[in-house]
């Protein structure tokens, strides 16, 4: 059972307003460490560097969109086992069948309110306390 | 004696819903009170779309609030779906039209729709060309997305506030099972 000041996330979106939106959702659940990259690349680089816990990331992006995200982290050792939360403009059942192929943790399809991403989030890593 | 031209292909939009083409003889209508139809197109890469919300709820409170979700999906919908097939984000230029004055409410919701459009165009990056919002009357809306074209019909008489679509349940999966944590 994690503590929330625990969980390290990073936030990869490369619409600002959606960053913002996700980020604005992790502080009001209480979930305060929390990074942000702009796309894919930077996500990837980012988590390389110094590994989150969690990944909650978009889908459509430019250069490595979420799964190709997804399937780099899992082929490295430091990333492979992190958790990854792909959201999606809609709950496309192949995106999300294609990325369970590669370990994908959990989905959100947009739009989401505040309660269910923390029940997104606490399906993969456990009650929130 | 003139060549015959090519008929014109119309598509209409409703609340909640975004069109994308990249075929020059489409014309796109919707019809706006205080909802908000964002026109967005990259002239090099000749394609373009258009999205029709209204944000539900209480607004104004903060740019990133509850209620500004269903705008900021479908201005994403709209604008991921103009990469999809060969937009650039840097040369996306919109136009915003929409966001009357409502007679039932005495809230502005009309005004704080637009106002969340330019915010969201500003937070983007995405250029500002121009448009028509505001005012007490609702507005057809004609709009040729390859062509950057737009044209609008002001409705007789004030508008109506038009009931917001009802966000729809996010998918989860809330028996994902749990991580183990390094």
């Amino acid at each position: 059972m994690p503590s929330m000041q625990q969980l390290s996330i990073l936030v990869v979106d490369d619409t600002s307003v959606s960053r913002a939106l996700l980020t604005d959702s992790l502080d009001q659940i209480g979930l305060k460490s929390f990074k942000v990259a702009k796309d894919g690349e930077e996500g990837l680089k980012m988590m390389l560097t110094a590994p989150c816990h969690l990944v909650i990331s978009d889908f459509n992006m430019p250069k490595i969109d979420g799964i190709q995200l997804l399937r780099a982290l899992r082929q490295h050792t430091p990333t492979s086992k992190v958790g990854f939360i792909l959201v999606t403009g809609k709950g496309d059942k192949a995106l999300i069948d294609e990325g369970k192929k590669w370990g994908l943790n959990n989905f959100l399809a947009k739009p989401f309110s505040v309660p269910q991403l923390k029940t997104c989030i606490e399906a993969v890593v456990g009650k929130l306390t | 004696m003139t060549a015959a031209q090519p008929l014109e292909k119309r598509v209409h939009i409703i609340q909640g819903e975004f069109f994308v083409t990249t075929d020059k003889s489409v014309m796109v209508t919707t019809i706006l009170g205080s909802c908000v139809a964002a026109c967005i197109r990259d002239p090099l890469a000749g394609v373009g779309g258009i999205n029709h919300f209204l944000l539900p709820g209480e607004l104004g409170r903060g740019k990133s609030n509850e209620a500004e979700r269903m705008g900021v999906h479908l201005m994403e919908m709209l604008v991921n779906g103009l990469l999809k097939v060969g937009a650039r984000r840097e040369r996306l230029e919109a136009k915003l039209f929409g966001g009357a004055s409502t007679v039932r409410s005495h809230s502005d919701i009309g005004k704080h729709n637009a106002e969340f459009a330019q915010r969201f165009l500003k937070a983007e990056g995405i250029a500002f060309v121009g448009g028509s919002t505001g005012g007490p009357k609702g507005r057809r809306i004609q709009y040729w997305p390859v062509l950057g074209r737009a044209r609008q019909i002001l409705l007789a008489g004030q508008t109506e506030i038009e009931p917001p679509v009802k966000l729809p349940a996010a998918s989860i999966d809330a028996n994902a099972g749990e991580l183990e944590l390094f």
